[in-house]
């Protein structure tokens, strides 16, 4: 907009910064680096701040004067990363000197995420590719943070690479769907510092046809479809997205469960009720894969059940129902903020919440009559708070958020009717915001997982998509569809 | 299982009652125990777990098995059960494996496949551990391959050099990491160590594995922005190979015997990092351990599952102070080891006094601006394990009768050791001020992460179930390939 | 005809030294008059069962005697050696 003007950062996000500026089609923008060491650190007040900001000073007002060189004029050009070369190739003594080789320097390229990956060859991808009937130059969408191509093909290499095996791939290309989804914020879980993870969760009949686990142990190691689908995820938007810790992914700490996310199947033979995606809209006899963000480095909620003392379903409900409580009622108050992106609340206010139940207990919410829709608004009613209990702040806040639409439209009535003397106040926006997942063996336990319901970036953060072109398997197939690719 | 196999072998004849998903636990832990005949009845856990709470409710169940009971006390031996001596182990082959393939990548997968079916992989891609390979992962270390380190349980296989360099190639390690990865699992394997909880309990224990001295930076681990997470090879490997040594070495598998309900986080890489490197306001952890600040040494402690990191923040969302961080800590402290105090009067779960329950050991991982700001305020680590220890106790006279009281049978048992003994008999009076820790031992400092950075906890009893400890230092030595660690 | 190739890999297990495995007690023939010990390792809901279960073995067994103890997950060393003497049969419940 013809403004000339100077980004400061400090040193530790540098390379995330010129990374950030290329993305956004200005790499010459200007940058003044502070220490890292000593910003974080002497920013607290005044009086230790001013040497540092002295010490840059004549620096950004040079930024700010001095004119353009040559270079950061010429604008004109096309800015392309450079992907490299289509085929590498390797030579060595032997097969496994050559995979030795190949792994070092993809880690050293920054294409690998530290584990020995299956080296993508063009046999090994074609192998692969006969999981669908998709073409692998179907565009998928685009990958933040460098909004990188996605295309059934580039699934594909990533999935080889994984380890995963040719019948999980359209469900690796569903969770792909999902987080590519132009509504989808994949950049928050991706780049954030606060090392959010996913929940990728398959259901349906698809998820016993490829022996992921759902028992004793299902969020673990020994697995093969449950870690290497959501391995294959990892290294697909690591690779497509063009990521790397440190560099533009600045988790500080790192994610638990990095190379795998949190990967498993609902478990059908034992859930009393039908699959998570019969309430989002499919049918029951669809195999889906729910893609969530979720919190940071310690997500997990535990409400218990499993071994150690005798549990109630009702004792289980009161644990969550306090939890919920206790996470989202000191919300209220930021339910009124404008948002950390474009979108009215985004980033801030009131959560989306994941919920796993281990089976038995789904079986005795069952007998108390339960299923999940009546589980959600149960919850949703009970997690509600008096208006009396409320401050001017809370109340302010939920106000707001009506008035600026982060509260949606169609709850504008439950909450203004809420807001007033004798009202019960629900701290979520709707009984919708619970996700119900049936997970576990016996005997299992219950925990959580919560998110905002408006992620800081785009439109949305979970999401539901259907299994299709599958070759392998009964479930997954488009109707008439069942033969792979190029066959 | 051992009490059960005790009392038969003291001719008292018995039957052992189990849950089905316990089943193949028993039935490996009766062989573990040297009774692989012992007879057992089983239940439905489904049933049992729902049906347990009531009288009414379990009788039914109980009626069912109440004849398999009255005949596994009563019916005679059959020649099989009666004959059990020969001391064989079940039939698992000592013998390498082939495997023959088109191509080296189909077999690669191939190798894969088998070895994921007999339990030997852990769900993600393995380097297959040629004889050149493992020979090559060898020339890490002088020391010899058939050197034994100990036994890992549960079923107490015996752990040599060339043991552990096998699960080091399948994990995707280098040579050079070798010696680290050998003193993690001398740690683990030490007959002081309590491995069997961390490997095969239901509540999803965990491993912190902290390398300390200058080998971190020798073999590249990582420990700046992002140092929990994927993309460090040396980092990430090492966790696995730990992963792998103890499921092969120790024949676990999920759900077999290694009962984690919900499975861990970070299954295949464990909590594996180093301390920071180039950081000099205070000594490597293990200099407070006895060994000498230039050593270099594996430190490896269990950790309880998934909630298990305390979040004290720093990082970036707000201004951070070291007093504010520090109070935080404090208050978390309190909280959550209060709530032990009901266990320190109890005898303990296992054989050695006050185990399995009580108080616990905290193992804290600290940004080096956070602890640069420590020392600008006085403290070493000393200094703070005294401070924290002093901040966390509890005026008496807040304390509730059934706390006192525990605590007074705590020291009457010999739960608190003699050499705490004074401090606590003087504190448990009227004005005392009675400490939820056992000794300022009992906190543990790690410095690690990058500017920004995060400080967050993992706990885990004191007195482990089965053994006298589960965390230990031990020092790297045998290295050729750095300098640090090769004496 | 097609070039196989072969992979030769070593074996990652531990060795498990085979053990001394020992049978279990002889039956007693007949529970009539006998001391049947219950175990109970702490965990839920084996009281219930315990209770139904003795109820049972006394319906059948009108001269029985039981005799239950509670004890940690494992009995004790020092334990079994002191109820031993007090038991001619056991059932041990461990709640999982």
């Amino acid at each position: 907009m013809g403004k000339p003007g100077v980004f400061i950062t400090c040193d530790t996000f540098a390379d995330d910064a010129e990374s950030a500026s290329r993305d956004n089609a200005m790499p010459g923008v200007r940058r003044s680096i502070i220490k890292s060491s000593e910003f974080y650190k002497l920013r607290g007040d005044v009086k230790t701040i001013r040497p540092l900001v002295e010490g840059v000073f004549d620096n950004i007002i040079d930024a700010i004067t001095t004119p353009l060189t040559l270079d950061e004029a010429d604008t004109a050009r096309e800015i392309k990363d450079d992907d490299g070369p289509d085929e590498i190739t390797i030579t060595a003594e032997s097969f496994l000197a050559a995979i030795e080789e190949l792994n070092q320097q993809f880690v050293e390229k920054r294409w690998s995420d530290g584990l020995p990956f299956i080296p993508p060859t063009p046999e090994r991808v074609k192998w692969m590719l006969s999981g669908t009937t998709r073409s692998p130059h179907e565009v998928i969408g685009r990958v933040n943070p460098k909004q990188g191509i996605a295309t059934i093909e580039k699934i594909a290499i990533n999935a080889v690479m994984a380890g995963a095996r040719p019948e999980y791939l359209p469900v690796i290309i569903a969770a792909m769907e999902a987080l590519t989804d132009e509504y989808f914020d994949d950049l928050h879980i991706l780049v954030s510092a606060g090392s959010f993870s996913l929940i990728i969760v398959v259901s349906g009949p698809i998820a016993k046809e490829l022996n992921m686990n759902s028992g004793i142990g299902f969020l673990g190691h020994g697995w093969r479809a449950n870690n290497t689908i959501g391995r294959a995820v990892r290294l697909a938007t690591l690779n497509i997205g063009k990521m790397w810790p440190g560099a533009n992914d600045m988790g500080l700490t790192g994610r638990v469960n990095p190379h795998t996310f949190y990967t498993f199947a609902e478990n059908a033979d034992l859930s009393p009720w039908q699959p998570y995606h019969a309430g989002r809209g499919f049918k029951a006899k669809d195999s889906t894969v729910t893609v969530a963000t979720i919190g940071g480095a310690s997500p997990m909620q535990n409400f218990y059940g499993g071994m150690i003392g005798t549990w109630t379903a009702e004792g289980i409900l009161d644990n969550m129902v306090n939890d919920i409580i206790r996470t989202d009622r000191g919300l209220f108050m930021l339910w009124g903020v404008k948002g950390v992106g474009q979108y009215p609340g985004s980033g801030v206010g009131a959560r989306n919440h994941f919920i796993i139940l281990f089976p038995e207990l789904a079986a005795e919410l069952k007998n108390m009559g339960y299923d999940q829709k009546s589980l959600q608004d149960g919850v949703y009613k009970r997690t509600a708070v008096r208006y009396e209990e409320l401050s001017p702040a809370d109340r302010r806040g939920i106000q707001t958020g009506i008035e600026i639409g982060v509260v949606p439209a169609e709850r504008k009535a439950v909450f203004e009717a809420a807001l007033k003397p004798g009202g019960m106040v629900p701290v979520l926006i709707s009984p919708e915001n619970l996700h119900f997942f049936v997970a576990g063996g016996a005997p299992g336990c219950a925990f959580s997982f919560s998110y905002f319901r408006l992620p800081p970036y785009n439109r949305i953060a979970v999401m539901t998509r259907l299994v299709t072109g599958a070759t392998l398997t009964r479930a997954g197939v488009i109707e008439g569809k069942n033969v792979p690719y190029g066959a | 299982m051992a009490g059960t196999v005790k009392l038969e072998t003291m001719g008292k004849p018995g039957v052992f009652i189990n849950c089905t998903t316990f089943d193949d636990d028993a039935k490996s832990a009766s062989a573990d125990n040297g009774m692989p005949t012992l007879r057992r009845v089983k239940i439905s856990s489904q049933d049992f777990y729902k049906l347990r709470g009531k009288v009414e409710t379990i009788r039914p169940l109980v009626e069912a098995v109440f004849d398999d009971i009255i005949d596994a006390l009563t019916k005679p031996l059959t020649p099989e059960e009666s004959n059990a001596s020969g001391g064989k182990y079940e039939e698992e082959s000592t013998a390498g494996v082939t495997v023959t393939a088109e191509s080296y990548p189909a077999a690669a997968e191939e190798f894969n496949s088998v070895f994921l079916n007999n339990r030997w992989g852990d769900g993600l891609p393995l380097i297959p551990p040629t004889e050149e390979r493992v020979k090559w992962m060898l020339s890490g270390t002088k020391r010899k391959p058939d050197e034994v380190l100990g036994r890992i349980n549960p079923k107490q296989g015996v752990a040599t050099i060339e043991k552990i360099a096998i699960n080091a190639v399948m994990a995707g390690a280098k040579p050079e990491y070798l010696p680290v990865i050998i003193a993690a699992m001398e740690a683990l394997a030490d007959e002081d160590f309590d491995d069997l909880h961390v490997l095969a309990s239901a509540g999803s224990f965990n491993l912190l594995t902290v390398i300390s001295g200058p080998i971190a930076r020798e073999i590249g681990m990582e420990s700046g922005i992002g140092f929990m997470g994927h993309g460090w090879r040396a980092n990430n490997t090492i966790g696995r190979a730990i992963r792998l040594s103890t499921l092969n070495i120790g024949h676990t598998w999920p759900g077999k015997n290694d009962m984690a309900l919900t499975g861990r986080v970070s299954p295949h890489t464990f909590f594996t990092f180093c301390e920071a490197e180039d950081f000099s306001a205070w000594e490597p952890y293990h200099a407070s351990r006895g060994f000498k600040a230039d050593d270099s040494c594996v430190t490896v402690g269990s950790i309880h599952g998934e909630s298990q990191l305390n979040h004290f923040y720093g990082g970036m969302i707000g201004t951070w102070t070291a007093e504010g961080i520090l109070d935080r800590m404090v208050e978390d402290l309190v909280r959550t080891d209060r709530r032990g105090y009901f266990m320190w009067g109890t005898k303990g779960i296992g054989k050695y006094l006050g185990s399995g329950g009580g108080a616990m050991n905290h193992m804290i991982i600290l940004f080096p601006e956070l602890v640069e700001e420590l020392k600008k305020i006085g403290f070493d680590q000393k200094g703070l394990q005294d401070e924290i220890y002093k901040r966390t106790s509890i005026p008496y006279d807040d304390l509730n009768p059934a706390e006192r009281k525990s605590l007074q049978t705590a020291i009457e048992l010999g739960v608190i050791p003699t050499d705490r003994k004074a401090v606590f008999e003087a504190a448990l009076k009227p004005g005392g001020k009675v400490p939820v820790l056992i000794s300022p031992d009992n906190l543990h400092f790690f410095v690690a992460g990058g500017a920004p950075g995060c400080a967050f906890s993992f706990n885990y009893y004191r007195i482990p179930p089965y053994n006298r400890t589960a965390l230990m230092t031990k020092r790297i030595t045998g290295a050729t390939l750095t300098k640090a660690g090769a004496v | 005809m097609s070039e196989k190739v072969k992979l030769e890999v070593l074996n990652p297990r531990g060795v498990v030294e085979a053990k001394q495995a020992n049978a279990p007690a002889p039956r007693l023939t007949d529970l009539a008059g006998k001391r049947v010990g219950l175990y109970h390792n702490g965990k839920p809901g084996l009281d219930n069962f315990f209770t139904v279960f003795e109820e049972l073995l006394k319906n059948k067994y009108p001269t029985v005697k039981t005799n239950l103890i509670r004890g940690s997950f494992e009995i004790t060393d020092k334990d079994a050696e002191a109820w031993a003497p007090q038991i001619d049969t056991f059932v041990y419940g461990v709640g999982d």
